[in-house]
């Protein structure tokens, strides 16, 4: 027996436009700390790693653990008949055949009832390490958008690279180059619009562009997105919703050519 | 270069992964020695900076190596190595025959010598399936090499370890090395379009499809673009390795895949396919193969020789064999395992019996089938009746004549059914369901199976004569309707191959010809003998031959009627069977001198240059030029490469408004008129892409060549002076006059 009250259902909605254009097929593992979904691409490129927590959440009630094997469009379907201020609560029976999804109007006046099939997916599970990041930047989840955006006009790639005096994004094509430099705000009173830079050692690196805009698609979650970067190691970008939600996209870098 | 996309398996363990040194992966701590462990494995991806300078080091050392074993190669040296000389049909087959010959014997006493080196190659468990990395390390040493002897060396040796460790992978091995998936006949090929590739390219390394396509258009090569793509970028966790059967089992399906979104499903699967490669080599040649293209120079003759030999040597008498003996057997097997081929062209049913009963049981068990198509025996073409008489002197021939249709191979099976395949081995039961209606009517009773070699004829059924080749290239290839049919056929039959259980191929001629008198009855308009006389001198073959042109034919087939000679050499153009056109004689065949306006970008050993060139004639009353044929052939790498510095001078950005062409032929690049070159083609035909003469002798059509060929540049002639539309046209109508007169 699964159960789980969500008052705020946008959450929801948001989380699933986050990952739904990078697979579409996955498993939901509801267990007592929250719900989570890991999945990787299928280039085996980028992975998506979310978490709802069960504090989030009111009630919520998970007896066992259980997978939910979900095909992301379908969901995505049903959410979409979800107002923006619905509570929703989800639920799953002992066997486990079905997601039933009930949205509740503000005004207690409008219930929505839905029911998804689930299905079986055979879903590796990865390990992600622990690692001890070179470069922590932390920038508004709008202008992190914004530039990945504007680059991907001019090059398939992009590199990030970051030092004391700020972080650099470069992208090289055909038509020309393009550079954005942040500078790390030491007035904090600039709020959402700030950059902070934490760095133990300079790094530059160098990424596709269409995933980085892929994960964008997480931005309306949070005003902050963090960039967490180490040499010859995959890109960290997280989107956390202190109270409810985590989303994390890892993607592994673009090589350079030596010669 | 652009920066490449790499992957996060590489970075990442799976929980439960079994590592190469047999230890499961207890993430997540354990990262950092992850990646020190990746960079001393050569097989991963190369994603590490530090690790890629190592690997140079290890290219360094290979290369030291290298004068001492030169067998041992760890990375190919050249991966451009696209020059490598393919077989060129210009080439004498008769040389390139005793060239083999040599190599082959050449190769034989290197390997009785017990000279095998002991290569340090990437290696699989026995019994388990064969990695595709170890097929792909095998691709790469013969792609760096261009000796044929070493070729052959390191095929055998590859093949022998299959056949210790792994023989029930030999069969997707050697369809892999050859590029097919299936037999010739079934017609089940690769053969993806580059649009699609690209697609899946981009699907699986994160990259745009136009600069993929900008990357193609320098290279040339989409495997080199794959290779490059992948090894840009890294992943997050290590795929599980390709085996030999999980490719081949994937080009399988990714060619049976049919019906809606066909394309679309496709792009996916080799999407997949990409993303399971661990390195840009097995990318690299995963396109190459998906494109129909492998271009090692690694030739099917040698994938048979190689196999012949690694079949004799992993026999358990063979090492008990003197030297002599080895030799003897080594030399000797390639050319059981090529005539049975040439009976019986399907390693479905070769490569099992090999296993089984080695090269000796061979030509017992396989023989020629109905059902499974041989390749035809050929002609060796003459220019005179004395170059004729001086090879079958001294011996019984004949002459036939030579009919102007297609060559086809009738079957008929023990329970009835009724199968005709072209020269190429293609299925045309469907192309001509008229002939498998009629032929129950032209077999003698108790005939239970058999296989007739015959040229298919367009026959005028008013006229009851002979209709030229042109005619017959109207009817349509597929599903072609009983009752839609306008232009009929008449089978001639010259050879019978298979009769009732038994094979004829040693039999000779004069036989052959008895039985196919005895099992055939002509009907007129749908079956008849080929008209041949046994003649012995200079005058009766002349007055023969004219006879033979009078009646609508190419000329004379000569062959010798008995004695060994005279047996069915399936897929051989043997000199036992000599052509005589009327075209190869002297004075006939007018060249045509023609306009270059168009270039087509050159692929594989024309990388860098045009590979082919759109020509056209001129038409004074419109001032056109108007296109008339491509032709790639008769240039020699000098030739190329003067043209290609000539007419990157005359590029223009499209074509003028005076050049008649259609879409379909339109060229990479266009030409202002510049030059005139002087072409021989064998024949004329109504085209409907091609726009010379177009509605002089048809209403919408223009007319084109057959097998046009550059013989050398007109310096006298200016573009307007080129061959004119009307003499085209003419040219054409004379076919057809000298047919009639």
């Amino acid at each position: 027996m699964f159960e789980a009250r969500l008052s705020q259902g946008s959450v929801l909605k948001k989380v699933l436009e986050a990952v739904k254009e990078l697979v579409t097929d996955a498993n939901f593992d509801c267990s007592e700390t929250g719900i989570s979904l890991q999945a990787m691409d299928n280039s085996h490129v980028a992975l998506v790693s979310v978490l709802l927590k069960a504090d989030g959440f009111d009630p919520y009630t998970c007896d066992r653990n259980i997978p939910l094997g979900v095909n992301l469009g379908s969901l995505n379907k049903i959410l979409k008949c979800a107002g923006n201020e619905d509570t929703i609560t989800l639920k799953v029976d002992d066997t486990g055949d079905t997601l039933n999804l009930l949205f509740e109007s503000q005004n207690n006046d409008r219930f929505g009832e839905y029911e998804l099939k689930l299905m079986d997916i055979d879903q590796e599970h990865l390990g992600i390490p622990e690692t001890e990041y070179d470069a922590i930047v932390v920038l508004s989840s709008g202008e992190f958008q914004r530039i990945c955006r504007d680059l991907s006009g001019i090059s398939e790639s992009v590199s990030i690279s970051v030092t004391k005096e700020g972080v650099r994004f470069q992208a090289k094509g055909e038509v020309g180059t393009g550079n954005i430099t942040l500078r790390p705000s030491s007035s904090v009173d600039k709020g959402s619009e700030s950059v902070s830079i934490k760095l133990t050692s300079p790094v530059d690196l160098t990424f596709s562009l269409k995933y980085l805009s892929n994960f964008t698609k997480a931005a309306p979650l949070s005003d902050k997105v963090t960039l967490c970067m180490a040499t010859n190691t995959p890109l960290l970008v997280e989107y956390n919703m202190e109270e409810c939600a985590l989303v994390r996209y890892y993607l592994a870098p673009k090589i350079e050519d030596e010669e | 270069m652009p920066p490449k996309q790499g992957k996060l398996d590489t970075f990442f363990g799976k929980k439960g992964d079994i590592q190469s040194n047999g230890q499961p992966v207890t993430a997540p701590v354990r990262r950092k020695r992850r990646i020190i462990e990746s960079s001393e494995d050569e097989n991963d991806t190369e994603n590490v900076r530090v690790k890629n300078k190592r690997v140079k080091l290890e290219k360094k050392k290979a290369v030291e190596e290298e004068s001492k074993a030169p067998q041992v190669e760890k990375v190919s040296k050249n991966d451009s190595a696209e020059d490598l000389p393919t077989n060129s049909e210009d080439v004498d087959t008769e040389e390139i025959t005793k060239k083999e010959e040599s190599t082959i014997k050449a190769v034989a006493v290197l390997l009785a010598s017990n000279n095998v080196s002991a290569s340090v190659d990437i290696d699989w468990k026995a019994g388990e399936s064969v990695l595709y990395a170890a097929l792909v390390n095998a691709y790469e040493k013969i792609e760096a090499t261009s000796k044929r002897l070493e070729i052959q060396e390191i095929m055998t040796t590859f093949f022998l370890r299959i056949l210790e460790k792994s023989p029930s992978n030999l069969l997707e091995v050697i369809y892999l090395c050859i590029n097919r998936i299936c037999p010739e006949f079934e017609g089940l090929e690769l053969g993806i379009g580059e649009a699609s590739l690209m697609k899946a390219i981009a699907m699986s390394t994160g990259r745009k499809v136009q600069a993929i396509r900008k990357e193609y258009s320098e290279t040339g090569d989409l495997g080199l673009v794959a290779k490059a793509s992948k090894k840009a970028q890294s992943t997050l966790f290590t795929p599980k390795p390709m085996t030999v059967s999980s490719v081949f089992k994937a080009f399988r399906k990714i060619a049976l895949t049919s019906g809606a979104d066909s394309i679309e499903r496709k792009i996916q699967s080799i999407a997949a396919l990409m993303s399971s490669c661990r390195s840009g080599e097995e990318a690299k040649y995963l396109i190459r193969s998906l494109e129909g293209k492998l271009r090692i120079g690694l030739a099917e003759a040698t994938v048979l020789v190689s196999l012949a030999q690694a079949i004799v040597m992993n026999d358990s008498e063979y090492k008990t064999m003197s030297k002599n003996d080895k030799t003897a057997k080594l030399a000797e097997a390639p050319s059981v395992i090529k005539a049975v081929y040439s009976e019986l062209p399907s390693y479905d049913i070769i490569v099992p019996v090999l296993l089984k009963h080695g090269v000796d049981g061979l030509r017992e068990h396989c023989k020629l089938t109905p059902g499974i198509p041989c390749k035809p025996m050929l002609a060796h073409p003459t220019k005179s009746i004395t170059e004729v008489l001086d090879r079958v002197e001294g011996h019984k021939f004949t002459c036939e004549y030579k009919y102007d249709g297609e060559r086809g191979q009738i079957h008929l099976l023990e329970d009835g059914t009724i199968k005709i395949f072209s020269r190429n081995l293609e299925d045309n039961s469907q192309k001509f369901p008229d002939i498998v209606k009629n032929v129950t009517r032209f077999i003698k009773e108790g005939t239970k199976s058999f296989v007739l070699d015959c040229e298919v004829v367009a026959w005028d059924k008013e006229k009851k004569s002979i209709l030229p080749f042109q005619v017959l290239t109207t009817r349509k290839r597929k599903d072609v309707k009983h009752e839609d049919i306008k232009v009929t056929v008449c089978v001639f039959g010259f050879d019978i191959l298979y009769y009732n259980g038994e094979p004829l191929l040693q039999k000779s001629l004069e036989a052959r010809r008895d039985i196919l008198f005895s099992v055939f009855n002509e009907i007129e308009g749908e079956f008849a003998f080929v008209c041949y006389k046994n003649l012995n001198n200079v005058e009766d073959i002349q007055t023969f031959l004219d006879e033979s042109v009078k009646g609508s034919c190419e000329g004379l087939m000569i062959k010798i009627l008995d004695g060994t000679e005279s047996s069915y050499e399936p897929s051989k153009r043997s000199r036992n069977w000599l052509k005589l056109k009327k075209d190869y004689l002297s004075g006939v065949g007018d060249s045509l001198d023609l306009v270059v306006i168009g270039a087509y970008y050159g692929r594989g050993k024309r990388t860098g240059v045009y590979g082919g060139f759109l020509l056209a004639c001129y038409d004074p009353d419109t001032e056109q030029y108007q296109t008339i044929t491509k032709t790639s052939t008769g240039l020699s790498d000098q030739n190329l490469e003067d043209f290609y510095k000539h007419f990157n001078g005359q590029v223009i950005d499209g074509p003028k408004r005076y050049y008649n062409f259609d879409e379909k032929t339109k060229p990479d690049v266009w030409f202002e008129p510049s030059v005139v070159w002087e072409v021989l083609a064998a024949d004329l035909s109504i085209s409907p892409v091609y726009k010379a003469a177009v509605g002089t002798c048809d209403l919408s059509k223009g007319i084109s060549l057959r097998f046009p060929r550059f013989i050398r540049i007109r310096e006298d002639k200016k573009p307007e002076d080129a061959t004119t539309s009307d003499m085209v046209a003419e040219m054409y109508q004379r076919q057809f006059n000298h047919n009639e007169s």
